[in-house]
């Protein structure tokens, strides 16, 4: 009697926990970790308590590349998630697989199922970066940040200086000051995202041929070609050697940490960065980039988009697309992204997120949020808002392996930069056969 | 001899069947799928395949990291294998020296041999970071250390904590080497030599030779692809492409960088020249140790 009792227990048991089985199960992988993995779970928890239908399953699966390689391999095997969510530097792949069916574009996804969307409910600039050629939305917009710079007002006050500088003129003055003072003045944490092509984006000038990709698949980089690029490199190690700026290896956090324990004056980072550095160090303020007067004659000019989009895979069925359109919007909702921004110092990515920030006096009471959609927002870019540059993972990788050499001053700038050069184009070349 | 004869019914089939399917699942397979990957073009996804000779393998040949990594490895698998290897030495003939508490001093030294290679990865982390490492911090007041930017360092960084762990192994090995030699040599070498040291040299060394050649082939190999793990959580490679080994930038060009096709082709290379060094050794090496 016990036995049959214990038995009807347990499939009493199991009847109640079918019922979260019973709900559409929508897969979304996705490569943050620490505090925006965190929110992350966060936002599909929300969602699978707002509606009764459908179940979002985050899984984390390590770095952007360890979530794309992941996808990769999963979608190889067929057993590919519904979402996921691929970095800046493979979004040029993802775009290229949606005439294999590997990748299903957002409208795509609306038209073939009836779903009712609004594609236009994106901000234009963020939605064309992971746009195709015909301006339709593929990537769905998620965590959009740009690079910015952090400054520590406390250093600043404490050596007397007043203003954060706008241009990189300005922070070669003030540099000397600083280091005196027993401080590192400038660390940055991504020289290929920060200092390659941003520094392209944020003075206007274009980083491959074939316009930037957009116009042509790009056969070759421009970094020993643009004289502002060498000069800014030039810089750049003049610096290093003086001290101005402390290079901590590749690691983003060790190029970190000096600032967040109080120990340098300026940090390039990301705008997502914010999050972890509230509360930990006392006195900070969130800045756009600087730009070389000398090169853009005072102008200033957006950066690209960095950060990831999340993207819809091929493979499964009707119910479940409309399951993730229903997320999607739930995303895309002015609550929910402006939750998003908030948490995260990711931009804002929807009109409605926008304005219920401004409704609702938002940057008064948080400043530091404003710098990265006064940086994006921008205007007077004469070139493309993004690149279009296959195996850019392993270009990244390429431009890494000449920084190190060059700022020990085994190979001298122009080597270094025409060795970038020499590399990309390989890998270009390579890319452009699979085509 | 007679030979003895046994009646074939296919039953030996059924039983080797299971281990040939382990085999061929997790050996044969993934060796043909290299094959392929190496000899054609192909995108991430694994569409726009096509066949490209040899074009995977020129582009390597035509790139200079590849021979970078290609130095490291060969300068780090020979550091590596002669450190650890002298180090165990010296440790499994102190050890086997030791009257009281041997078990103790065994057990200890053998201990660092079941640590990941990742794992130690990570400890050697915190003691060469700049912020908090001990070793950083003494390196740096010997000499200004900086593996950021230092090949030098880098090396020194990335063998210490290669070679910590590899030791334990060689110690295991000399020490069940060193108590196989019969204690009737030992003793009628002592009547005839009173020195320690060319006892050492002339009698144990020779005898252990076996150990050593085997140990050797455990070391490269070891240096050749279990440092891996090492590698990812310590340098990354860095400073250029210095601190990468064969298999590393394999996995970063596979793995991160997407390019099956290059991944595949020095995988390949890698094959060929661990088949080469091998056969080098069984043929010039192994000819002059004598097993009793």
């Amino acid at each position: 009697m016990k036995k049959l009792i214990s038995i009807f227990v347990l499939l009493v048991s199991f009847a109640f926990t079918s019922n979260s089985y019973s709900k559409t199960e929508i897969h979304w992988w996705y490569g943050n970790s620490g505090f925006l993995g965190d929110v992350i779970i966060e936002i599909a928890n929300r969602f699978n308590e707002s509606q009764d239908e459908y179940m979002v399953i985050p899984t984390g699966k390590g770095s952007y590349e360890d979530n794309m390689a992941a996808t990769i391999a999963a979608f190889r095997a067929g057993d590919q998630p519904h979402y996921s969510q691929v970095y800046d530097a493979g979004a040029a792949i993802m775009v290229a697989q949606v005439k294999n069916g590997v990748v299903i574009g957002f409208e795509e996804m609306a038209e073939k199922y009836g779903i009712d969307v609004d594609a236009d409910n994106y901000i234009p600039g963020i939605k064309n970066f992971y746009a195709d050629g015909d301006g339709k939305m593929i990537g769905v917009p998620f965590n959009s940040s740009t690079c910015l710079m952090y400054a520590n007002m406390d250093i600043l006050n404490e050596v007397g200086i007043e203003e954060v500088p706008k241009t990189y003129e300005e922070f070669e003055g003030m540099a000397q000051k600083i280091l005196d003072a027993g401080y590192i003045p400038l660390l940055q944490s991504h020289s290929p995202w920060i200092w390659t092509e941003n520094f392209f984006s944020r003075h206007n000038l274009l980083m491959t041929d074939g316009n930037n990709g957009y116009d042509a698949v790009p056969t070759k980089t421009l970094f020993a070609d643009t004289e502002a690029f060498v000069y800014h490199w030039t810089k750049v190690k003049e610096w290093y050697e003086k001290g101005y700026y402390g290079y901590k290896g590749r690691a983003w956090g060790d190029n970190q940490a000096p600032f967040t324990n109080g120990e340098a004056a300026f940090w390039f980072g990301s705008a997502a960065s914010f999050g972890g550095m509230k509360g930990v160090l006392p006195n900070f303020t969130t800045n756009p980039i600087p730009y070389w007067d000398s090169v853009t004659g005072g102008k200033e000019y957006p950066t690209f988009i960095g950060g990831a989009a999340n993207w819809i895979l091929n493979g499964h069925t009707e119910e479940e697309y409309r399951g993730l359109a229903k997320f999607i919007e739930f995303m895309g909702s002015p609550e929910m992204d402006l939750y998003y921004h908030n948490m995260t110092g990711y931009a804002a990515v929807t009109k409605g997120g926008i304005e219920l920030a401004e409704t609702i006096n938002f940057y008064r009471a948080s400043p530091y949020h404003k710098a990265v959609g006064d940086q994006l927002g921008l205007e007077g870019s004469t070139i493309p808002g993004g690149y279009r540059a296959g195996n850019w993972p392993q270009i990244r990788e390429v431009i890494y392996e000449n920084v190190e050499p060059m700022l020990n001053g085994d190979i001298t700038v122009e080597k270094a930069l025409s060795n970038m050069d020499k590399g990309a184009a390989k890998l270009l070349k390579q890319f452009a056969k699979t085509l | 001899m007679k030979k003895v004869q046994f009646k074939s019914n296919y039953s030996q089939y059924f039983f080797l069947a299971p281990q040939l399917l382990i085999l061929l699942i997790f050996l044969y397979w993934p060796i043909i799928q290299t094959f392929k990957d190496a000899f054609t073009m192909q995108d991430a996804f694994g569409f726009g395949s096509q066949f490209a000779g040899f074009d995977n393998f020129l582009f390597i040949f035509s790139d200079p990291s590849y021979f970078t990594a290609f130095k490291f490895t060969i300068i780090y698998s020979f550091v590596i294998t002669f450190i650890t290897g002298s180090i165990g030495l010296l440790l499994a003939v102190q050890a086997n020296k030791v009257m009281h508490g041997k078990s103790t001093y065994k057990t200890l030294l053998i201990w660092p041999y079941a640590i990941a290679p990742a794992v130690v990865g990570v400890m050697a982390n915190y003691f060469f970071s700049e912020r908090y490492g001990l070793l950083h911090h003494l390196f740096n007041n010997l000499w200004g250390f900086n593996w950021y930017e230092n090949v030098f360092d880098a090396y020194i960084y990335v063998i210490i904590a290669g070679s910590w762990k590899q030791i334990s192994a060689n110690f295991i090995f000399f020490l069940a080497g060193l108590q196989a030699i019969q204690k009737t040599v030992i003793e009628a070498s002592i009547i005839d030599c009173k020195s320690n040291i060319r006892r050492f040299w002339t009698i144990t060394f020779p005898l252990l030779m076996p150990t050593t050649f085997f140990l050797i082939i455990i070391n490269i190999t070891y240096a050749f692809f279990d440092t891996f793990g090492i590698i990812d959580t310590t340098t990354i490679g860095a400073p250029g492409s210095e601190t990468k080994t064969l298999v590393y930038k394999a996995y970063i060009d596979g793995f991160k960088g997407l390019d099956l096709g290059s991944a595949g082709a020095q995988s390949i290379m890698m094959m060929i020249i661990v088949l080469v060094i091998t056969i080098f050794q069984f043929r010039y090496i192994e000819g002059k140790i004598h097993y009793n």
